[in-house]
């Protein structure tokens, strides 16, 4: 019997492979139980580091889709004060807390910040398309994203499976060995 | 103290312990509390300055600018909490502002008179602690 394997990796994760037979997989890779329990165990705080970087991208991802949806709307909004022609009034954040009035003419054109100290100033249209575009992305990224981690969960029950089988198979292998060489003795 | 026994000076030094971080918590969060306040105190200030209808780059989100001008600028909003916001006039919006910074920084003097105590509790729960070990540990 030889071992099955599943996807042999994702985007640089190791795939785990799941082992069908402790003796041959021991065999196979040369080494003893010891050995391969400890290869396991560093196998699955890998994982587990891996998971726990994917699960703050993840963080992050969810908390910039509802701004980039509101930016969205609100030069929507813009776009369409533009054919009335008047003159809107917001309300808009000086620091935190506090809050204070501006008029906002007809204009054709917003800035947006796309981070590390840039700004720029886009037309209605650009803007809007860009922030199209920025919204896919990170909705194609945390998809991605979601698939990773279910992938690394998988291999982190595979590979926990595996080392209870192979302490297992030690402890088997002990008692079998003890019982061997007391019997010659009894006899 | 010296009266107690070993367990209760272990319970009393991990209450104390337990306490104490928790008065840290509190402290760590009035002082940033403070922070902000300071912050946007300054930034009334900066505001008041700045004539009406000055151009300037309104925030609507937080990556979204779009040029205008300033409107009243001697009206603010403050915001008091649960969801509600109080319109006043910039003097006013300033000394809310300073009100709600002093009232913090007494509880915050007030804060730390307490912790200082319970940590010389805590202190004191654990030298006794040490002491009572050693004395046991010769005998046994």
């Amino acid at each position: 019997m030889a071992s099955s394997s599943a996807v042999s990796e994702r985007r640089g994760i190791p795939g785990a492979s799941f082992v069908e037979d402790v003796q041959i997989y021991l065999t196979q890779s040369g080494l003893d139980a010891n050995s391969a329990l400890s290869f396991l165990q560093e196998r699955l705080q890998q994982y587990k580091l891996v998971e726990m970087r994917l699960l703050a991208q993840q963080r992050d991802l969810q908390a910039k889709i509802p701004d980039i949806e509101k930016c969205l709307d609100i030069v929507a909004t813009l776009q369409v004060k533009k054919g009335t022609g008047e003159a809107l009034i917001a309300d808009f954040e000086v620091s935190e807390g506090i809050y204070s009035r501006a008029c906002i003419e007809d204009t054709d054109s917003v800035c947006l910040w796309l981070g590390a100290n840039v700004m720029l100033e886009y037309s209605c249209e650009e803007a809007v398309a860009l922030l199209q575009k920025n919204l896919e992305n990170a909705r194609a990224s945390l998809e991605v994203l979601v698939g990773d981690l279910q992938f690394v969960r998988d291999q982190v029950t595979v590979t926990q499976v595996t080392i209870a089988r192979v302490y297992n198979w030690d402890v088997h292998q002990r008692r079998s060995r003890q019982a061997a060489s007391t019997t010659p003795k009894e006899s | 103290m010296e009266k107690m026994s070993l367990e209760q000076l272990k319970a009393l030094k991990e209450q104390s312990d337990m306490e104490v971080n928790l008065l840290q918590d509190s402290l760590n969060n009035i002082r940033t509390a403070t922070v902000r306040l300071e912050m946007a105190s300054n930034a009334l200030h900066d505001l008041s300055l700045r004539p009406q209808g000055k151009k300037m780059l309104v925030p609507l989100t937080a990556s979204l600018y779009v040029p205008g001008t300033l409107d009243d600028a001697d009206k603010v909003l403050v915001d008091v909490g649960t969801g509600y916001f109080i319109e006043k006039t910039m003097p006013e919006g300033k000394d809310y502002c300073e009100r709600k910074i002093n009232l913090l920084k007494s509880n915050y003097d007030q804060l730390i008179e307490v912790a200082s105590k319970k940590k010389s509790i805590a202190d004191e729960a654990g030298v006794m602690l040490q002491t009572k070990l050693r004395q046991v540990a010769p005998t046994t």
